[in-house]
């Protein structure tokens, strides 16, 4: 059980911070499909600067500050390579449905194109293991080994990443800058109604550069994190689809952070169990429960997908997306 | 009079060929000084660079090296290249016909990679399943070509349900049925009698459908023993069917209505629902066509564990599309292109340092800049309807439609 | 420069790709004063308005406030000289509170968090000082339009505006509401407000303006006094000498009933009410019979539910004798109806396609134009060219031109052949005249005449009073979804028609109160 849920929460928290991602961009009127090109870009940046400082030396004992360093990078990737969405959005008023393909296209080239070049292979892996160097155990946290921490002591204090503390205080953060602040009131104004944002002396292009921007270092940061936790650091031009499961999230969490945070994690639930279902004991008891069940993992793999489908069969009418996104804004016309 | 309707007819024609071959120019510039980027970066030798960028502009004609690795490479006439590039590019004009098809209609057909998983399983696991010692080899083919169809077909209909019952975005619904897809067709094959277990060592492979017997005749397209087959042919005959369709008949007049203006459509009495699933549905049967005719081709093997990955010649139907301004016949052309820069991609790696990527980095180049091209033809269409040319005042109703505004 | 007028816009000239909106226009407005300005559709008010509140840039001269030239080059400038402005079409964000609308753009916060409290404070007491009533915490998608309208006020006061535009505010305005809105700008003027009150509706006019400046057709026409002046004298102000386009006509010759409609009602897609309520009425052959109203009363929920757009929730509807309640739009139009709509660019046409293939739009499958499926060209391209000949349409290219590239009147008149074309026996025309110049107006209304007089139905939906006086044989007057009134055009006045139109006055049925 507390496998499981470890597991989940590995999952959903780079799911929740893309979904976001997705919010931010969304939420100021530019549909962000590149979400899943953005996390390549992400993971491969931050790989690459991990292993650079590691060749260069850097400390086991600072392994933490280097993941924040390289969360830091990996942000500023991201939102510079969002910066090709929201300037083909913005400035030249282009479909954003086909920037953001382009840019699906463009990460994975571009990653396995310098990958294979520099590394002759490809995958660019760490110099050294990241749970070995990045992983947190309940000794980091002063218990001893062999202390019984009980399910939640478990869950946030062994076997844990320094990234999900970090995600779920980004959560809040990104939750309360959106309601909260005098940007976020701004930014989702321009989502719903440019014109009215305009009429009040808003900067309507700026605040799309902006949230595209916020949303291209999120979703950079989230794919440096899903490749960190789950893929040992490793990055090969590819997660796994994992962009686009953060854009069900979004839509099927309505645009809002509090059921982005309910579906991610029922989705990164579905995840995990697709994941391990045949080698997970989830009483302890010896009893592999869902590899009983015989259902296959493709199976669970496919659920969050049939979900947001059905979902959407259902409350199509009663949609929250941003009325404008995807309209390209025009300050000639009124 | 009449000279000038051509000219000006000729003009048009002409701005959106230079379009995309400006995107075209731009994207392999790109690619170029992006080689040249990398070897100064990496301190490789500036000679290789040179070379890499040679094969990407004729890799197809790229016919080796003379005698060792560090002799100058040579050009001409390859037949194999050509065949294979001719094979390539069968799929590719598919999946592209798709996307524009649905593109007339206005709808943007980002579900080809899952219509087109669903063509290859559906395809493969006829042709493998049947006995050609029963049934002849041929009409196996076909049962196979079509089971394809109707399989795509079925799946490009979710998105186009969606869209004209529900009004949801088909771009959404089509993210997800590709990957329920990827997952589906995953679940078929494991643990399925069509996985290959002959060649130790070879897992998550499909059996050839040539085991069977089943394979494109060559009609005489041998091109030095490669790849191609008549499944070029069949490409063309659907881009030039696809061109009568929605050029010469009702429905195609019907599908380009409500494209064009949704609500024109409906105001005429055309049934705008039925006319978007209709779209979806043959979109989605052309793209798994387009994977039929390439895995029936007998000799490729599919990687059926794909839960993962999406087949980049689904998603490279946007690039076909665009670049040939959703024109059929231009499919045929563009989808050629992008098999040229794929060939000349795997030549890169053979022959440098470089490797086929970069082809994928020219395509996505170009797509990106595609979306600047509608935008700069849309700019064109603008300045000719500037308000009240005869002296009209500017109508109101060319302010409100202008918008795209939703207000009911 | 004279010290009392707090606004002077000199001389202003403002052109667009070929037409000069406004022609040296000059607009001097007092302190504390309710100024209308005063013109007919695309008489160059709403440019005027747009180039104070800084969405336009003048071609030629200036502006002055408090007698010092000032630059305006866009909104956040115009609102920084205190002009506010609450639009025609309201610039909300629907799913905000109204408070957050209210603030946006202005929002009082503390290193960056919203302080909505003392936001709150000063909104409510800027409601109750000015009986502004809007709950600040409502969704601006819950509240009625006239609510909406406060919000926009608000917004005005709460960035202490002293120089507020109305532009066409009470186009979508109850009467009740209406009469609400006079009340709040005459307490806004008492406080020193300055308002330009944007419309062309005289009765309004005489009711709270202390002056009003005309514009005709981007000219300035002059500047009168309310307290010396008559509606009568305005009204020639604004529409000229020759007031109206007069259509040479005989007298109708109604036969049988073509259109039977009863009890129809339509559901509201914005609201909860129903669009159109229990409307009933007949068409005949050889009679133009005219719904008039003011724009928003339930004319477009009409006109869709009886050409198949839109579902109806109740009633009938009879087409020459026939029950088309449930058909399809198809339907309708084989049984005999044509139907010129009133957004020529959302429906009538599809403007990428060239000219040819929009005049069949209804009847590309007549076989005539289409042999097994596939379109034959040249009949369409014959037809086209009749089409052209017949009906004077302007075209570049002939039958291939882009009708993107034709002109609106142009434009209209393609949608009009096409109708007029289909031999219907009942011709729905909804606003056929919008935007058009005077000739194409009159071209407009001599072909309805003429389908008149060959016998066919008409039905003409418009919201111009001289369209409506000049052309129709009978009145219906629709008001909130239901007719309220019918009237005889000869029998009736302008003065008649506006009160039936705002409500004022009412005769259930029509035909007893032309009895009595």
């Amino acid at each position: 059980m507390t496998f499981l849920l470890q597991q989940t929460v590995i999952y959903t928290v780079p799911l929740i911070l893309v979904a976001l991602a997705g919010v931010f961009a969304e939420r100021s009127g530019i549909i962000n499909l590149a979400l899943e090109g953005i996390m390549i870009i992400g993971a491969f940046v931050g790989a690459w600067f991990v292993r650079i400082m590691q060749e260069g030396g850097w400390s086991e004992d600072a392994a933490q500050w280097l993941l924040i360093l390289a969360l830091l990078v990996t942000a500023a990737a991201g939102a510079l390579f969002s910066l090709l969405l929201s300037f083909s959005a913005v400035k030249m008023k282009a479909d954003q449905t086909i920037g953001g393909t382009a840019l699906n296209l463009l990460a994975p080239a571009i990653v396995l194109f310098l990958v294979n070049i520099v590394f002759q292979q490809n995958t660019l892996n760490l110099r050294y293991d990241a749970p070995s160097w990045f992983m947190l155990f309940q000794t980091d946290f002063g218990f001893e080994r062999k202390a019984k921490l009980g399910l939640i002591g478990d869950l946030l204090l062994n076997k844990t990443y320094l990234t999900t503390y970090l995600g779920l205080l980004l959560y809040v953060v990104l939750a309360v800058i959106l309601y909260k602040t005098r940007f976020g009131l701004r930014l989702r104004a321009c989502g719903e109604h440019p014109q009215a944002a305009d009429s009040v002396g808003i900067n309507v292009y700026r605040m799309r550069y902006l949230g595209t921007s916020i949303s291209g270092a999120l979703a950079g940061i989230g794919g440096f994190i899903y490749a960190l936790t789950t893929s040992n650091g490793a990055a090969n031009g590819d997660v796994a689809g994992f962009g686009f499961l953060a854009l069900a999230v979004m839509i099927f969490g309505n645009w809002k952070p509090l059921n982005i945070a309910v579906v991610g994690f029922l989705f990164g639930l579905l995840k995990c169990v697709s994941a391990c279902s045949g080698t997970l004991d989830i009483n302890g008891d010896g009893v592999f429960l869902l590899a009983q069940i015989g259902v296959s993992t493709y199976v669970y793999n496919m659920l969050p997908y049939v979900i947001t489908l059905v979902v959407l069969a259902f409350t199509s009418k009663k949609s929250r997306a941003p009325k404008a996104e995807g309209i390209p804004y025009d300050k000639g016309q009124r | 009079m009449k000279k000038d309707k051509n000219l000006t007819l000729w003009n048009d024609g002409t701005k959106t060929v230079a379009a995309s071959l400006l995107s075209i120019l731009m994207g392999v510039i790109f690619g170029g000084v992006l080689l040249f980027v990398v070897a100064l970066a990496l301190k490789m030798p500036l000679g290789s660079a040179w070379e890499g960028f040679r094969i990407v502009l004729a890799g197809v004609f790229n016919t080796g090296r003379n005698y060792d690795a560090g002799s100058a490479l040579t050009f001409g006439f390859n037949a194999r290249l050509v065949g294979d590039m001719l094979f390539r590019a069968t799929p590719l004009i598919m999946t592209g016909l798709s996307v524009a098809l649905a593109y007339k209609t206005g709808l943007f057909n980002i579900g080809a990679p899952g219509q087109y998983l669903m063509g290859t399983a559906a395809s493969i696991i006829v042709a493998l399943s049947m006995d050609t010692g029963a049934v002849p080899a041929f009409l196996v083919w076909l049962l196979a070509f079509l089971a394809a169809i109707a399989a795509g077909a079925l799946w490009g209909c979710i998105p186009g349900l969606f869209k004209a019952y529900l009004n949801v975005n088909e771009v959404i619904t089509s993210i997800m049925t590709n990957w329920i897809a990827a997952n589906l067709v995953t679940l078929l094959f494991d643990g399925s009698r069509f996985i290959n277990n002959v060649d130790f060592g070879k897992t998550g492979y499909t059996l050839k459908t040539s085991t069977n017997g089943v394979a494109t005749a060559k009609l005489g397209l041998d091109f030095g023993g490669g790849n191609a087959n008549a499944g070029i042919l069949i490409a063309i005959l659907f881009a030039a069917a696809a061109y009568v369709v929605i050029n010469k008949t009702t429905f195609g007049y019907e599908l380009r209505a409500c494209g064009s203006n949704k609500n024109a459509a409906r105001y005429a009495g055309m049934n705008e629902k039925r006319n978007i699933v209709l779209s979806m549905a043959i979109a989605g049967g052309l793209s798994a066509a387009g994977a039929a005719l390439y895995f029936l081709q007998g000799d490729v093997e599919f990687y059926w564990h794909t839960s993962m990955t999406l087949p980049a010649t689904g998603f490279n139907g946007i690039p076909v599309a665009l670049l040939a301004s959703c024109s059929p016949i231009g499919c045929i052309f563009s989808g050629m292109f992008m098999a040229y820069l794929t060939i000349s991609g795997s030549q890169l790696s053979t022959f440098t340092a470089y490797n086929e990527y970069i082809a994928n980095i020219i395509i996505a180049v170009i797509v990106y800049l595609s979306a600047f091209t509608l935008f700069f033809k849309g700019l064109m269409d603008k300045k000719k309807t500037a308000p009240g040319r005869s002296g009209d005042a500017p109508a109101p109703a060319a302010e409100t439609a202008g918008k795209g505004t939703k207000k009911p | 420069m004279s010290e009392n007028y707090v606004v002077e816009m000199l001389n202003i000239t403002k052109v667009f790709p070929g037409i000069v909106a406004n022609d040296n226009i000059t607009l001097q407005l007092r302190r504390g004063e309710i100024h209308a300005l005063l013109g007919e559709n695309g008489a160059g008010k709403s440019t005027l308005m747009s180039v104070l509140f800084g969405l336009y840039q003048p071609e030629q001269g200036e502006i002055h406030m408090d007698g010092k030239k000032v630059e305006i080059r866009d909104p956040n400038d115009a609102n920084a000289l205190h002009i506010g402005m609450v639009h025609q079409h309201f610039k909300l964000v629907e799913c905000f509170t109204v408070l957050d609308n209210i603030i946006l753009g202005v929002e009082p916060n503390r290193f960056g968090f919203l302080q909505k409290k003392e936001a709150r404070k000063r909104v409510v007491e800027l409601s109750e000082k000015y009986g502004l009533l809007v709950d600040p915490d409502a969704l601006v998608e819950d509240i009625t339009v006239g609510m909406q309208q406060r919000t926009e006020i608000l917004k005005m006061l709460y960035r202490e505006n002293e120089i507020l535009i109305f532009d066409e505010p009470t186009a979508v305005l109850t009467p009740q509401e209406i009469h609400e809105l006079m009340q709040i700008m005459k307490s806004l003027a008492a406080e020193g407000k300055s308002i330009l009150f944007i419309t062309h509706k005289l009765n309004e006019i005489m009711e709270v303006c202390d002056r009003c400046s005309v514009l005709r057709k981007g000219r300035y026409i002059g500047t009168v006094d309310i307290k010396g002046t008559t509606k009568e004298e305005l009204s020639r102000m604004m529409v000229g000498r020759d007031v109206k386009f007069a259509v040479d006509k005989a007298p109708a010759q109604p036969g049988e009933t073509v259109l039977k409609v009863s009890g129809l009602t339509v559901p509201s897609r914005v609201h909860h009410n129903n669009a159109v309520k229990n409307v009933s009425f007949q068409v005949r052959r050889g009679e133009i019979v005219c719904i008039a109203g003011i724009d928003g009363n339930g004319q477009t929920e009409f006109v869709y539910a009886l050409s198949g757009l839109e579902k109806s929730s109740a009633g009938k509807i009879e087409l020459c004798g026939k029950d088309v309640t449930h058909c399809s739009i198809r339907q309708r139009a084989e049984t005999g109806m044509s139907h010129i709509p009133e957004d020529r660019h959302k429906h009538g046409l599809v403007l990428d396609f060239p000219l040819e293939d929009n005049l069949v739009l209804q009847r590309y499958m007549d076989p005539r134009f289409q042999k097994g499926g596939f379109i034959q060209r040249e009949p369409i391209r014959a037809y086209a060219e009749e089409m052209i000949e017949k009906f004077d349409i302007r075209s570049g290219q002939g039958p291939v031109t882009p009708v993107r590239s034709m002109s609106g009147g142009n434009q209209q008149k393609a949608i009009i052949a096409r109708e007029v074309d289909m031999n219907a026996d009942l011709l729905v025309a909804v606003q056929p005249t919008r935007g058009l110049d005077v000739g194409a107006i009159e071209y407009i209304h001599s072909q309805i005449v003429e389908q008149r007089d060959l016998g066919k139905a008409v039905l003409l939906v418009s919201l111009e009073l001289d369209e409506v006086m000049n052309l129709s044989d009978r009145i219906l007057v629709m008001y909130e979804g239901e007719i309220v009134g019918e009237l005889d055009p000869k029998t009736t006045t302008v003065e008649e028609l506006g009160l039936y139109m705002a409500g004022a006055k009412r005769n259930a049925g029509g035909k007893e109160a032309a009895a009595s």
